[in-house]
């Protein structure tokens, strides 16, 4: 297990920001999701040892993180939201600075630094100085500093945010490198849940300090309802009425598109007796996987 | 930019340590980012220009006889004793100096990772808070004695290679302490005079324009109050930094002290403000606070 939490709970002040969660995450990408308040920042702060839980305990890859904060924080990598750089610095001295301060040896750190600037991309830029950076590279940037020390598991704070579409898809390829084929494990924390979905096989949702879902996407999609998109010819509103009628969701996109979210038992002829109840001709009938927005917002409540 | 994974991935096969002085590397950093500035060679080699002058004063007066044609044939022009290297080291030039140092290589130490949001990378390594500030007061340390204690202690050693004999250790044992006592002083009040001040805002150019300010309105105020008769008194000169510094020196150096009040209140003021430093450094430094 890279990360283990039992029970935890966080407070600040008369606001309760994480109560009594709990969740054990496995290899891979792990997605960490939530609306704003959720928790998700405490959580990482506490993961990173920054934060004392008032209750529960927890241990990033094997090490308790009440105890052998140092120990995490030397396995872990962590690339924040925001810009973060030292003014007058180029990115090969900024890079092997925090590699240096992770505990590598000086020329070891700049030898890495080289290595993984040049991996992230930024080699032709390597000794420019970091204040003339645009967005796209300083985001490559804060992935070469959390990458330095070779961590075992990376922590990413919104890494897409603040990035132009191309930027945004590079900078997805690089963490879907990592994740994949680089025996790194990543906790991404981010509002686009797009990218979440693209990455990660896992995710944990969060919702007022608590725990609303936790697992596998595929199996999370699967648990409580099956979606249906339908195409059919002649008038569908009694079609939809009959759907709704039998406890579905039903949703139509502005190509007339219908979909059907069938609660989970019920037998998806059910669609097709509507239909010939109702009237109407079935012309395109789809199995759909769940989107991570449908189970976002089925889990937090919201629409 | 170039392609992502152009290069490829690899692990690195080494082991983190850790460290004896995790500080250093933030040490040996901000000295670096120092001397990379506009003007701060130039500035750091002007502070050098006191130990010069009292260089050739040693000389000279170590070698008056060669000199007694041009001092009118005086038996002793100057005094080499514990007040002389008193008077070196309390030297409103040299001071002046020194905060010109803290202007150029210490008003952006915290600044500029405020204002950068560094600080949340740096916790987020193997590394405490005491160790972060350690890191960056060591940047002070190293200018302050560099332009205090070195020189002194290198007087010192010319003021015995020009006699050519160790009758002056003789005379006065405790003279390397009060050089070496003094210089702590100074080097730990500025160290968290600057930080104080470095912490309190994101923009370094402003915290540069405060380091210089507040050091010299403290002496314009004692001025300002000296000239005023009702408030005139000895008790005055504890509103200035300068004023302060040169109480404890008088006092580490068994001199008289300039003001007569009693320089332990000189003491009491200089460990106050190190004192609210580090309160305002233990609140201001934290990885938490950047994380959203």
């Amino acid at each position: 297990m890279s990360i283990e939490v039992s029970n935890l709970s966080f407070r600040y002040g008369d606001i309760r920001a994480l109560d009594g969660v709990s969740f054990k995450l496995g290899e891979g990408a792990v997605g960490l999701l939530g609306p704003n308040g959720a928790g998700k920042s405490t959580l990482l702060r506490i993961l990173l040892g920054f934060l004392t839980p008032e209750k529960g305990e927890g241990t990033v890859l094997g090490y308790d993180m009440r105890r052998e904060q140092a120990a995490i924080r030397r396995a872990v990598g962590y690339m924040p939201e925001d810009d973060c750089f030292i003014a007058g610095m180029d990115a090969v001295t900024y890079t092997a600075y925090f590699g240096e301060l992770s505990g590598m040896p000086r020329q070891e750190a700049m030898k890495r630094a080289h290595e993984v600037l040049f991996y992230v991309g930024l080699e032709e830029s390597r000794y420019r100085l970091l204040d003339t950076y645009s967005a796209g590279m300083k985001q490559r940037l804060k992935m070469a500093q959390a990458l330095v020390h070779d961590p075992k598991l990376l922590f990413l704070d919104e890494p897409t945010s603040n990035l132009d579409p191309q930027g945004r898809v590079e900078v997805l390829e690089l963490i879907s490198d990592v994740a994949s084929h680089k025996d790194i494990q990543v906790l991404l924390s981010s509002h686009i849940l797009a990218d979440i979905e693209t990455l990660c096989a896992s995710v944990v949702i969060l919702n007022k300090g608590k725990l609303a879902a936790e697992g596998r996407l595929e199996d999370l999609r699967a648990v409580d309802y099956s979606l249906f998109e339908v195409r059919v010819k002649g008038e569908d509103g009694a079609f939809r009425r009959d759907l709704e009628a039998l406890k579905c969701r039903v949703e139509e996109t502005e190509d007339r598109l219908i979909k059907v979210y069938m609660p989970a038992g019920m037998d998806r002829g059910e669609i097709f007796r509507a239909a010939s109840r109702t009237g109407v001709q079935v012309r395109q009938f789809v199995k759909s996987q769940t989107k991570l927005e449908d189970l976002f917002a089925q889990v937090v409540g919201v629409d | 930019m170039a392609t992502i994974r152009e290069k490829g991935y690899y692990h690195w096969d080494g082991r983190l340590e850790e460290r004896r002085f995790p500080w250093w590397p933030i040490t040996r950093t901000g000295i670096q980012l120092a001397f990379k500035k506009k003007w701060f060679k130039f500035v750091f080699a002007l502070g050098y220009a006191p130990a010069i002058v009292t260089l050739v004063l040693i000389y000279i007066s170590e070698r008056l006889e060669d000199f007694k044609s041009m001092f009118g044939g005086r038996d002793q022009l100057i005094a080499v004793n514990p007040k002389f290297f008193m008077n070196f080291l309390t030297n409103g030039g040299l001071i002046f100096v020194i905060v010109m140092v803290l202007v150029f290589a210490g008003a952006g130490l915290i600044a500029d990772d405020l204002k950068h949001n560094s600080l949340q990378v740096y916790f987020a390594r193997p590394l405490r808070k005491r160790d972060y500030l350690l890191g960056k007061m060591a940047v002070i340390f190293f200018f302050v004695l560099l332009l205090t204690l070195v020189p002194a202690v290198v007087l010192y050693i010319f003021k015995l290679i020009f006699a050519g004999s160790f009758r002056f250790v003789a005379d006065y044992p405790w003279l390397l302490l009060s050089i070496a006592a003094f210089s702590a002083v100074l080097t730990v009040f500025f160290a968290f005079y600057t930080l104080l001040l470095s912490a309190l805002s994101k923009n370094s150019r402003y915290v540069m324009i405060i380091v210089f300010t507040v050091y010299l309105f403290s002496q314009i105020l004692y001025g300002i109050i000296n000239s005023i008769r009702g408030l005139r008194g000895p008790g005055t000169a504890l509103v200035s930094i300068y004023e302060n510094l040169l109480q404890v020196a008088a006092f580490l150096f068994g001199q008289k002290p300039p003001h007569a009040v009693n320089p332990g209140w000189s003491f009491l003021i200089l460990a106050a403000v190190c004192a609210a430093s580090a309160v305002v450094l233990n609140k201001k430094i934290r990885g938490v606070e950047v994380i959203r």
